[in-house]
């Protein structure tokens, strides 16, 4: 799930190597937090939160065939 | 940045910018126009009113102001800076054919249109490929490429789960590759991701939806809103109606929540009205 964030995230920004994500396990949840250069943040996120809310979509599927919970936070 | 701005009247509305780009010496697409007020025609040239616009170099800037959301506002600003003085300076010198290329990566210009189709669609597949392992799932990517577009198709056991509640993970694949692989200016084009048919078979659905709406709509003469949808769903539907003398689509709502509502048309004595006050 980490390497898929990682993932997506490195092919949106445009300094790959400034990304980071930390997986926060929980009992049903996990948190993956999601760090990117200052400059690259905007790129993750989108215009009105689109970029971010298709991430999210994605891992929510990722995560339902592996009958599990994840939430992405994306970190300033 | 200059935010040098000219108020300009003239005969018409295009004259007027026809005058603001030889004032600023740039072509049209890189000025921010607003108009002030249209001209009238008034009678035998009496009480006639001049067009009167407002002009100013456009900078990238405009797009974000149109953000509410501050975060990616601040974070897209610093970006943006050396872009705007790239901006600037093409402005200046008319139509520069070899842009400055922003990547090492990018193959020289001359050549770029050919060989840009030919490089893109494999990294498009890739990155799906990449994106769909690390899901989990197991499933094949082919690729085909057709002048406007790039098609990714899926083939996998899973592809239920894979295109999701009315093809939204489908769409959030499409809008990521979309976003990662049109990153640079010079060569764009649109990917569109797809999985058993089921772009054709969503297509085909909402004609259906269309011509149901449209009987309905003729014999009870009232208008129908329909469900909320994307952009390339209303599409479908604005174009599958949009010849239909006896009613009217329009869209009402914001963003997500944006919906088509099919009217039936005005009786054909209001219609010319309603023309002319369009």
């Amino acid at each position: 799930m980490k390497e898929l964030i990682k993932y997506i995230a490195q092919a949106l920004v445009d300094a790959p190597d400034k990304v980071e994500v930390a997986e926060v396990l929980g009992e049903q949840t996990s948190v993956l937090e999601l760090r990117v250069a200052k400059e690259d943040l905007g790129k993750v996120i989108g215009k009105q939160g689109r970029t971010a809310k298709a991430i999210r979509t994605i891992l929510t599927a990722a995560s339902a065939k592996l009958h599990k919970r994840a939430v992405l936070e994306i970190i300033e | 940045m200059s935010t040098i701005t000219l108020e300009i009247e003239d005969k018409s509305i295009d004259d007027a910018i026809e005058k603001a780009c030889r004032d600023f010496g740039v072509p049209r697409e890189k000025l921010n126009i607003e108009i002030i007020s249209e001209s009238t025609g008034g009678f035998l040239g009496m009480l006639s009113k001049k067009a009167k616009i407002k002009a100013s170099l456009m900078s990238l800037d405009m797009d974000f102001n149109l953000t509410d959301d501050p975060q990616p506002k601040n974070a897209t600003r610093i970006k943006i800076e050396p872009l705007i003085i790239q901006e600037a300076s093409r402005a200046v010198a008319p139509a520069p054919i070899v842009a400055p290329a922003p990547v090492a990566t990018t193959v020289p210009i001359s050549g770029s249109k050919i060989e840009a189709s030919s490089t893109l669609a494999p990294q498009a597949k890739e990155l799906l490929a990449g994106i769909l392992t690390r899901m989990s799932f197991e499933c094949q990517v082919s690729v085909s490429e057709t002048p406007e577009k790039i098609i990714l198709n899926i083939d996998g056991e899973e592809s239920g789960l894979l295109i999701g509640r009315r093809g939204q993970n489908l769409d959030a694949l499409q809008y990521i590759l979309n976003k990662a692989i049109n990153k640079s200016d010079n060569d764009r084009k649109m990917i569109s991701v797809d999985s058993e048919t089921y772009r054709e078979r969503r297509e085909e659905s909402l004609l259906e939806l269309a011509q149901r709406t449209r009987e309905k709509v003729i014999s009870t003469q009232k208008p129908i809103s329909l469900a909320h949808m994307n952009a390339h769903d209303r599409r479908i539907i604005h174009l599958a109606l949009q010849d239909d003398e006896s009613l009217t689509t329009k869209s009402r709502g914001e963003g997500e929540y944006r919906k088509i509502i099919v009217l039936p048309a005005r009786k054909s004595k209001s219609n010319t009205k309603a023309k002319s006050r369009q």
